[in-house]
């Protein structure tokens, strides 16, 4: 009894000696309470949908209105918002390509006699195109949708009897996705981050704690090939993990990726391939960039915990960025994650091709050339 | 250029512990080694030689370049032996300093060539596929020696290379050290705290202690500086104080050092003075258990320059 008390004893001193491990302990869960608790209770607010009005009328303008200002509330109806934003757009096809690029969620069409059929009091039809590669989104902004056109028949003078002239046609612009397609690749940014904080982060760190590092220093290596060297190697391990899960997630889970599904597509390949390659440089660089001037590995390891959480919550891996409150979109616009998460998706279940995630790209490559900067930069090479 | 390494002032320090104190310092192409207790500032000073570490005042040159100012070009022209291993125990000795050729912008022609005839010299050539981690201590040890001579070096610096290693570990390095000074005309620079082997081993020494060099010479020098005289060690069964004050007031006796159990005498002629302290402390009454005559060494050329032991 004696040597138990001893023990825990020793384990309750040494863990109050530890006050970073200690908080590690709450952060962690904290941060998945308060970025995950406000992402999943938060309604769709500001969904991007695009119109396309080809009857004009007091009906279709009190349709766009009625829309327009439908709101969502968080829980207990404070901080509402729009839960559209919506977009003029002249025709369906650029509509349709919107859709297809991940500019808009949904295109409502306001077909030609909208108004004229309402005048004469007969049903008319609106046809709502939902992108449901977001399963979450897509059920909230379908149902949203719904209800506006119930709103707007009251405000139609017509026989009172039919109280529903207007209907609102659902149609789902791709196959349907389950939600564990939708999330999966978000898994495979997380196994890119996984390998930065470990391998290429917390390598150097232990490495310097060792000494490791001097021998790097002692020889005429520059600091940037030393950087480069390290952001290298670490890109090939984030790769061989990412596609490794890349295949066992469709090997286990059944998801599947339009680049491969039903025939295999090169481009789409290429592409995937490309994201999964650009994503491990970026945030290889982050943690590299973080890393360098870190002198306790325990530290950098408390410290990498809630600093992937973060990223992960607020990139749209798991629950669509539309749901999210405004402060958790701020972070997620400069996340690189999110945009490797878009990328992700948009080739996997659109089979979109270059244009839509040169955005993406363009972004996470200007992220990767600040972070390789930084990390040269604050790289010591005399201590 | 004369000289393999010569400071001007340098100094560093940390917070506001000074490690190193405005410390001026010429190394001939010899065998040189630094010795100081633990903290005395030797590793310091050499990290800083090395450029690991940038003075806070001061420079070096090193093997004719600025330490500072010409860091790279330091780096090219010396090798380094750190006291915590750098090897990369996963890979092999061979895949090892292939690496670190690499490192020096070695071809591979260059590197073939070299690496198998290094391992030789060293006694690895037959191990030299397996992974480092399956190696003992001292030939880890004699691995990394010989890693850091791979870009043929000027100057090799070696920092504490014999610690944690047994004896006969021990007296391999030191031979294998020996032999690459001798063989290669390398200046090698070498801090330890083991007395014997920098007696043995070193051209010239430099006792540093508390950032600053309080002696330096040969060895032989050194012990000559000290006094002219011999050591007795003397250990009693009973020694009264009548004994030890007549110890101190003997003519013959320089100095009385305590020590667990004894004394330590330093004495002007050890044969003359041997039996004049059996016959002192015996007529006052005390009892000898053990008396022997020895030759100064380093360790108390040490006490003498720091007032501290090396071992303490």
């Amino acid at each position: 009894m004696k040597g138990s008390l001893a023990i825990c004893l020793r384990d309750v001193l040494k863990f109050l000696r530890q006050p970073i491990l200690m908080m590690s302990t709450i952060v962690g869960p904290l941060l998945t309470l308060v970025l995950l608790g406000s992402a999943f209770g938060g309604a769709i607010t500001l969904a991007p949908i695009a119109v396309v009005r080809e009857s004009y009328g007091p009906y279709s303008s009190n349709f766009i209105d009625v829309l327009r200002n439908e709101q969502s509330c968080e829980l207990g109806g404070i901080n509402c918002q729009n839960s559209f934003q919506l977009m003029d757009v002249p025709d369906l096809d650029t509509a349709q390509q919107m859709l297809h690029d991940g500019v808009v969620k949904a295109i409502a069409h306001i077909p030609l006699g909208f108004d004229d059929s309402l005048a004469k009091n007969s049903k008319v039809f609106v046809t709502v195109t939902l992108d449901n590669t977001d399963p979450l989104s897509t059920a909230a902004i379908g149902s949203e949708i719904a209800q506006a056109g119930q709103q707007l028949s009251p405000l139609i003078q017509t026989s009172a009897q039919d109280s529903s002239n207007v209907t609102i046609d659902l149609e789902y612009a791709y196959r349907n996705v389950l939600y564990i397609e939708f999330m999966a690749p978000g898994t495979f940014v997380q196994s890119i981050m996984f390998v930065s904080i470990i391998a290429g982060g917390v390598q150097l760190v232990v490495d310097k704690e060792r000494g490791i590092i001097e021998g790097y220093l002692v020889t005429p290596l520059k600091k940037h090939e030393i950087v480069i060297g390290v952001l290298l190697s670490g890109v090939i391990k984030a790769l061989f993990a990412s596609i490794a899960l890349f295949v066992l997630a469709i090997v286990l889970t059944g998801i599947r990726p339009m680049s491969i599904f039903p025939s295999p597509n090169l481009l789409g390949i290429v592409l995937t391939m490309f994201t999964l390659f650009l994503t491990s440089l970026g945030l290889i660089a982050m943690m590299t960039a973080y890393a360098v001037r870190s002198t306790s590995a325990d530290l950098y390891r408390v410290t990498c915990f809630p600093i992937n959480l973060t990223l992960y919550y607020t990139s749209g891996a798991i629950y669509p960025l539309d749901g999210m409150p405004m402060w958790m979109k701020e972070i997620s616009v400069i996340n690189p994650e999110t945009y490797a998460v878009h990328a992700l998706r948009l080739l996997m279940y659109k089979g979109a091709g270059f244009q839509a995630v040169a955005g993406d790209f363009i972004f996470i490559a200007a992220f990767t050339g600040v972070m390789v900067v930084l990390a040269i930069i604050a790289f010591r090479r005399a201590l | 250029m004369d000289l393999a390494v010569q400071t001007f002032g340098i100094t560093r320090k940390f917070g506001d512990f000074t490690a190193v104190d405005h410390l001026n310092l010429e190394i001939k192409h010899e065998v040189f080694g630094l010795i100081g207790p633990n903290g005395a500032g030797k590793t310091t000073l050499q990290r800083m030689l090395v450029t690991v570490l940038s003075p806070t005042e001061g420079t070096a040159s090193v093997a004719g370049a600025d330490i500072v100012r010409e860091a790279n070009k330091v780096r090219e022209r010396i090798g380094v032996v750190t006291q915590a291993s750098t090897l990369d125990i996963e890979l092999s000795a061979t895949q090892n300093m292939n690496l670190y050729g690499m490192y020096y912008g070695m071809s591979r022609k260059q590197r073939q060539e070299r690496i198998p005839e290094l391992l030789k010299v060293v006694g690895l050539a037959d191990r030299a596929k397996i992974p480092v981690a399956g190696y003992s201590g001292g030939m880890k040890r004699r691995l990394e020696i010989v890693r850091a001579l791979i870009h043929e070096p000027q100057v090799l610096f070696l920092d504490e290379p014999t610690t944690g290693l047994d004896p006969q570990a021990r007296a391999a390095v030191l031979d294998y050290v020996k032999r690459i000074h001798e063989d290669h005309g390398i200046t090698l620079v070498i801090t330890t705290h083991y007395l014997d082997e920098a007696e043995n081993l070193c051209d010239r020494l430099a006792i540093v202690d508390r950032g600053k060099i309080v002696a330096l010479g040969s060895p032989m020098e050194l012990k000559r500086r000290v006094t002219g005289g011999d050591i007795v060690e003397a250990d009693f069964s009973t020694l009264p104080d009548t004994a030890l004050k007549a110890l101190e007031r003997a003519d013959f006796v320089l100095e009385i050092k305590r020590r667990n159990g004894g004394l330590t005498i330093l004495v002007k002629n050890g044969a003359e003075a041997v039996p004049k302290i059996v016959g002192l402390v015996d007529s006052n009454g005390g009892k000898l258990r053990t008396i022997t005559l020895r030759e100064l060494t380093l360790d108390d050329v040490f006490l003498n320059f720091t007032g501290r032991s090396l071992r303490e």
